[in-house]
């Protein structure tokens, strides 16, 4: 199912757009000079990464919201540090709820939020980033942000829109350098059947969506069939292990997702 | 020639119908005193193999009410590993050991002329390469090995499942450290038999070990044995006696070897 949540879609102008990616700008080049490792996700991450694609945010009416950056939780101090520097206040309360996993913070000038996720991206699945944010900037590796969207139960259609120009912008492969690196994606989607489960469900409905938008040439739904179903061989051709096997036999019997409770 | 797989396995299958519920065949693992069952179609054709293993999965994702159910209500067709891993009684044993290595399995389904006729398990291997002992001697050559024990503050309900689960007539109580502090056996159980073991540990019924090193000789242990008027000795290593023990020697180390077929007790009479 795709959900009707209207979040994240509509009419949003050039000056509005500009404004959130001067803004991340602003954050990524105060925290390389404070030599704190931050890396940007979401729907601006999707933009940064994809030079040739990203209009299709702007024409599919995919609008930015907030900032969301993936950080190690090491380094949350710094990071605190830099961005009460550039004016933003901190909810210390949601550092403490989620036991270091998750920050927020607000701008009172600007109205800008900043969510900041420490470690790994929890939601309806875990996708853990230790040792990875180093092999890309100022995004997240382009293997996380493919499951940043593929991880999402009740995908909406702006991760559908993401995610299409994230696959039609960069080759698949084994590597990280420009590239969606399926040997990781394929890794751990063969460690837990849940997140299999979903990711392979999810690329299977950014294939069919892909189909329905007038704003893509045939060229661009073609090759992001070819880009999807060659993801999906190469997940499928991973050795799974022991507790996936034994969890694809129970199957949807039970779920195999967390419900994702919003903080704010 | 080596031995084949027909050798060693064990002849028959223990069945049950793809439609049993998984609490059905923790039910039917224990009654058999087996660790997996052979899932079989109306005909009798196995389907599948649905071991302990397989149970795990349900205790596994039972973690809220409505997984519980969930689980509750899956059977032994739709969790079995399937098809089942056959190999042909006539293979040699190592073929099947390569296989189960190859595979991570435990068991390979038996068949003959394409029927299945029995199960070969990793026990079967392993009891394969058991050897008797050559020699009656010294405490060493006879005695057992392999230790069931248990700290002092074990509670003795647990203790007495335990004795019982592996079938053994005796628990060494140890330090942390490994240093036997006694000894509980089912006579010493005896005494709480006819009231609730209640919030009891073995450290209030266990007795003093009765010690020997493995290199005094097999007549000696009968000595301390009867002497003492005890059915087990605690062997310790006279170079580290407080170390963890060597092992124990019982009266059934002792009539085991008696009835081993080199043994004096079996030779013909004349």
């Amino acid at each position: 199912m795709m959900s009707s949540s209207a979040i994240g879609m509509g009419d949003q102008g050039q000056e509005e757009r500009q404004r959130f990616e001067a803004e991340v700008r602003r954050i990524v080049a105060a925290s390389a000079a404070g030599g704190v490792t931050l890396r940007l996700l979401g729907s601006l991450a999707f933009h940064a990464h994809c030079p040739r694609y990203g209009y299709l945010q702007a024409a599919l009416g995919r609008a930015y919201t907030d900032l969301d950056f993936g950080g190690y939780v090491r380094q949350a101090k710094e990071v605190g540090g830099i961005l009460t520097g550039l004016g933003y206040r901190e909810d210390r309360e949601v550092f403490v709820v989620t036991e270091g996993g998750r920050a927020i913070f607000e701008h009172p000038g600007n109205g800008l939020h900043v969510d900041v996720f420490y470690e790994k991206l929890d939601f309806c699945h875990v996708i853990p980033w230790q040792g990875r944010l180093e092999l890309d900037s100022p995004t997240l590796p382009l293997a996380e942000l493919l499951l940043e969207k593929m991880q999402i139960v009740e995908i909406n259609e702006k991760d559908v829109i993401d995610t299409i120009m994230l696959l039609l912008e960069h080759p698949l492969g084994g590597g990280d350098a420009e590239t969606i690196n399926l040997d990781r994606i394929a890794a751990l989607c063969a460690g837990d059947w849940g997140l299999w489960r979903t990711a392979t469900m999810n690329l299977g409905k950014v294939r069919t969506l892909a189909n329905g938008y007038p704003q893509l040439s045939a060229q661009d739904k073609a090759q992001t069939a070819a880009q999807v179903e060659a993801a999906l061989a190469r997940i499928e051709v991973e050795p799974k292990a022991l507790a996936w096997r034994l969890r694809a036999r129970v199957g949807d019997r039970v779920k195999w997702y967390k419900d994702v409770d919003e903080v704010v | 020639m080596g031995k084949s797989v027909r050798d060693l396995m064990h002849r028959g299958l223990i069945t049950c119908p793809p439609d049993i519920r998984l609490g059905q065949v923790a039910r039917r693992l224990t009654q058999a005193g087996v660790h997996a069952l052979v899932v079989a179609g109306p005909d009798g054709q196995p389907m599948g193999v649905i071991s302990d293993f397989d149970l795990l999965t349900g205790e596994w994702l039972s973690g809220t009410p409505e997984n519980l159910e969930a689980m509750r209500q899956m059977t032994a067709g739709e969790l079995m590993s399937s098809p089942p891993e056959t190999i042909e009684a006539d293979a040699p044993v190592a073929e099947a050991s390569r296989r189960l290595r190859a595979g991570n399995l435990h068991r390979l389904l038996v068949t003959e002329a394409g029927r299945a006729v029995g199960v070969i398990s990793i026990g079967d291997l392993v009891a394969n390469l058991a050897r008797p002992a050559t020699r009656r001697e010294t405490v060493a050559d006879v005695m057992s090995r392999a230790l069931v024990v248990c700290r002092a503050d074990m509670p003795l309900h647990a203790a007495a499942r335990a004795m019982s689960e592996r079938r053994s007539r005796s628990i060494v109580v140890v330090s942390a450290a490994g240093h036997p502090l006694g000894v509980v056996t089912g006579w010493d159980l005896l005494e709480v038999c006819e009231d609730d073991c209640g919030d009891r540990t073995v450290s209030e019924i266990m007795h003093p070990p009765i010690t020997i090193e493995p290199t005094a000789s097999l007549r000696e242990a009968i000595d301390r044995m009867i002497a003492h008027h005890i059915h087990r000795l605690v062997v310790v290593d006279l170079q580290d006696p407080d170390g963890m023990p060597l092992g124990v020697l019982s009266t059934a180390d002792i009539f085991v070897e008696m009835a081993g077929p080199e043994s004096v007790w079996q030779a013909a009479m004349n």
